[in-house]
């Protein structure tokens, strides 16, 4: 069984906290200390993303996370490393890359998955590979045999067709993104959100994940309500750039953000 | 979606796009499916095309060209001739129906040299619809007239600042509008490429060249040329002028595309050279990229060409060798420029100066009493300050 089934089978926790940073920002080994200093103060699940030059998906806050983190040598070799020690402080907080398609497919798939696995990676998020492609097909197959999951995500604009023909080939959990647009901190979500993810509850079943946008105790406090987890990024991310010059200052933020989002979260 | 389903040329093209654009896409690929068999729609398209673009455009025996190149006989099909100066007016008016068709009432385009954002602001002012244009902060400065052109025909220009700051950044940024307002919105991309179903749209949009340079060739010549030459960036004059000759086995079919400043990763833009497969902006083509799968920022003298990947079909053409694809440098892309300008009285696009450099060499290899036709896919009025600027450059 994936170690995110057992997660959210286990009863422990009746919303997940899952939130999001890039690697190597603003260096690979200051990383490693952020990530630790996120399992430490109450991550159920730690999503890392892997940089990509032209993230579509994302809004201005982490494009520029990602292109800070690109000033360094990107590699794998280093991502897999960095991903290691994180996993390694605490192995039993799920790890679960977010990235693109494009650098996946050039590690090549069996490749990736294996370091990714040996790494601590349990599960996968690709913003830009649809479910119904030949490739995700290939993918979703090769990670069922490393009991690993494939995360896929749903928006407002899925239609219910399409969100019955994703059931096949998803696994873990789902990730409804909560507004139109890309990722980044928002005052408002739309006002089905909460219909959306019953509805989404009723008809796929698995846990079902809400992101993009939240960034505040009470939105996290509100949605974690009914979602069976919240996941975010842009707001630790803003951390980090704001204080990443200053390493000291910036694991403390991060602490005492994490540390009232996991408090907000019943 | 799968390999041998609609979308795909070869292994090239898909649907590869993040999920809030799925079902944009499918309303608009049903929409184009029914659009295309509609007589109305049809109509409505020549309509335009004819009094508003100015079509059919000219072919244009280039006897001083000829007669200066010493080998094949030079035709030039006249994209220039169109209304807003280039090809690109053919494929925004085409996709501008298309979106008042499906009652989306705001139009976002990306464009790198400005000629597409162009054509896009001037449709968006014909149909009064809101319109914003991502355009890289570099190309919004070496391409200054058409940017102006474009405010003042009462669109938006939104720099981009991101990255390289040109096309490539440019239509990231636009995607993610489409992202936030899929429902209201229609994105017009500009070049034969992104996720399904537009490289397929805008080669059938741009189509309308080679349909025309055939027929027109043939009329007057009663037989078929033996060579066409165009220029490739994302490649869509090059797709829309190859597209009725693909078939025609005896018609020697070539593409220009920027060389640079030369070989090394971020001095070109031979993405049909140097590039890999890989995925970007929707689709799976060839992309420059370095060893771990990042996008290499590209490099041309012409703002249009300057883009890491290019239109799947080509990457097909390429691949199946019906398309020989060739680079031109920067420096080779400028003579040419200076040439056809004196010598037949026509300034071309520094994109298609690329295109001229080819046929050159074409032309010689080809001999005498031989024909070749260059897709001519704009006007360079608006690289004359940079040509100017280069030029300065070059005599320090």
């Amino acid at each position: 069984m994936s170690k995110i089934k057992d997660l959210f089978e286990s009863g422990k926790i009746k919303s997940a906290f899952i939130p999001y940073f890039t690697l190597g920002d603003p260096n690979y080994n200051d990383s490693i200390e952020f990530g630790k200093t996120i399992l430490d103060n109450g991550a159920d699940i730690l999503e890392l993303g892997i940089p990509f030059s032209d993230p579509v998906a994302d809004g201005p806050v982490i494009q520029r996370a990602v292109a800070r983190s690109l000033k360094n040598k990107f590699s794998f070799d280093e991502i897999f490393r960095v991903t290691k020690e994180i996993h390694e402080h605490k192995k039993d907080t799920p790890l679960v890359y977010l990235t693109y398609f494009n650098p996946i497919f050039h590690c090549g798939i069996l490749k990736f998955l294996d370091q990714a696995k040996e790494a601590g990676v349990v599960g996968l998020v690709i913003p830009d590979l649809p479910f119904d492609t030949k490739e995700s097909e290939t993918l979703f197959q090769e990670l069922r045999k490393r009991d690993m999951d494939l995360i896929h995500l749903v928006t407002p604009a899925s239609t219910k067709k399409r969100i019955e023909a994703l059931k096949k080939t998803s696994t873990g959990f789902i990730y409804y993104v909560t507004s139109f647009g890309v990722t980044g901190e928002r005052r408002e979500f739309s006002v089905d959100l909460q219909e959306r993810i019953r509805f989404l509850k009723d008809t796929i079943q698995l846990p079902i994940c809400a992101g993009f946008g939240i960034s505040t105790p009470d939105q996290a406090g509100q949605i974690s309500g009914y979602a069976d987890g919240i996941i975010i990024g842009s707001a630790i991310q803003r951390i980090i750039e704001e204080n990443g010059h200053d390493f000291p200052k910036a694991k403390q933020s991060l602490a005492e953000y994490i540390a009232k989002i996991r408090v907000a979260i019943p | 979606m799968g390999k041998n389903q609609p979308g795909y040329f070869g292994e090239f093209g898909g649907r590869y796009a993040p999920e809030i654009l799925t079902e944009a896409l499918e309303e608009l690929e049903s929409t184009y499916q029914k659009l295309k068999k509609s007589k109305k729609f049809k109509k409505e398209l020549e309509f335009y095309l004819s009094n508003y673009v100015g079509r059919p455009s000219p072919l244009t025996y280039a006897e001083r060209l000829t007669k200066h190149w010493g080998g094949a006989r030079i035709w030039l099909k006249r994209e220039d001739l169109n209304h807003t100066g280039a090809h690109k007016i053919n494929n925004a008016i085409g996709q501008a129906l298309i979106a008042k068709f499906m009652g989306k009432k705001r139009i976002i385009a990306e464009t790198g040299a400005g000629q597409h954002g162009l054509a896009t602001a001037t449709v968006g002012a014909m149909f009064g619809m809101e319109t914003v244009v991502y355009m890289g902060a570099v190309d919004v400065e070496r391409q200054n007239l058409n940017a102006k052109k474009i405010e003042m025909l009462g669109a938006k220009i939104l720099p981009v600042t991101a990255g390289e700051a040109t096309l490539k950044e440019a239509t990231s940024e636009a995607m993610r509008d489409w992202a936030l307002n899929v429902s209201t919105t229609h994105y017009i991309v500009g070049s034969a490429i992104g996720p399904h179903p537009f490289p397929t749209i805008v080669r059938d949009l741009q189509a309308v060249i080679g349909k025309e340079a055939r027929s027109q060739f043939k009329k007057h010549n009663h037989k078929l040329p033996h060579a066409i030459v165009a220029c490739v960036g994302g490649g869509s004059n090059a797709i829309g002028m190859f597209h009725a000759f693909l078939k025609d086995k005896n018609v020697a079919i070539y593409g220009a595309e920027a060389g640079g400043l030369g070989p090394k990763p971020g001095e070109h833009s031979a993405t049909l050279t140097y590039g890999k497969t890989g995925f970007l902006h929707g689709t799976k083509t060839l992309i420059i990229q370095d060893e771990a799968g990042q996008i290499v920022p590209a490099h041309s003298v012409s703002a249009g060409l300057d883009y890491p990947g290019v239109g799947p079909e080509h990457a097909f053409l390429s691949q199946t060798k019906r398309v020989d694809y060739r680079m031109v440098t920067d420096e080779q892309a400028l003579d040419c420029f200076l040439e056809v300008t004196r010598v037949e009285g026509i300034i071309p696009a520094l994109e298609t100066a690329h295109a001229f450099h080819v046929a050159r060499d074409v032309a010689k290899d080809l001999g005498k009493k031989k024909d070749l036709i260059i897709c001519l896919s704009g006007r360079g009025d608006k690289d004359v300050t940079e040509v100017l600027r280069l030029l300065g450059e070059r005599s320090k």
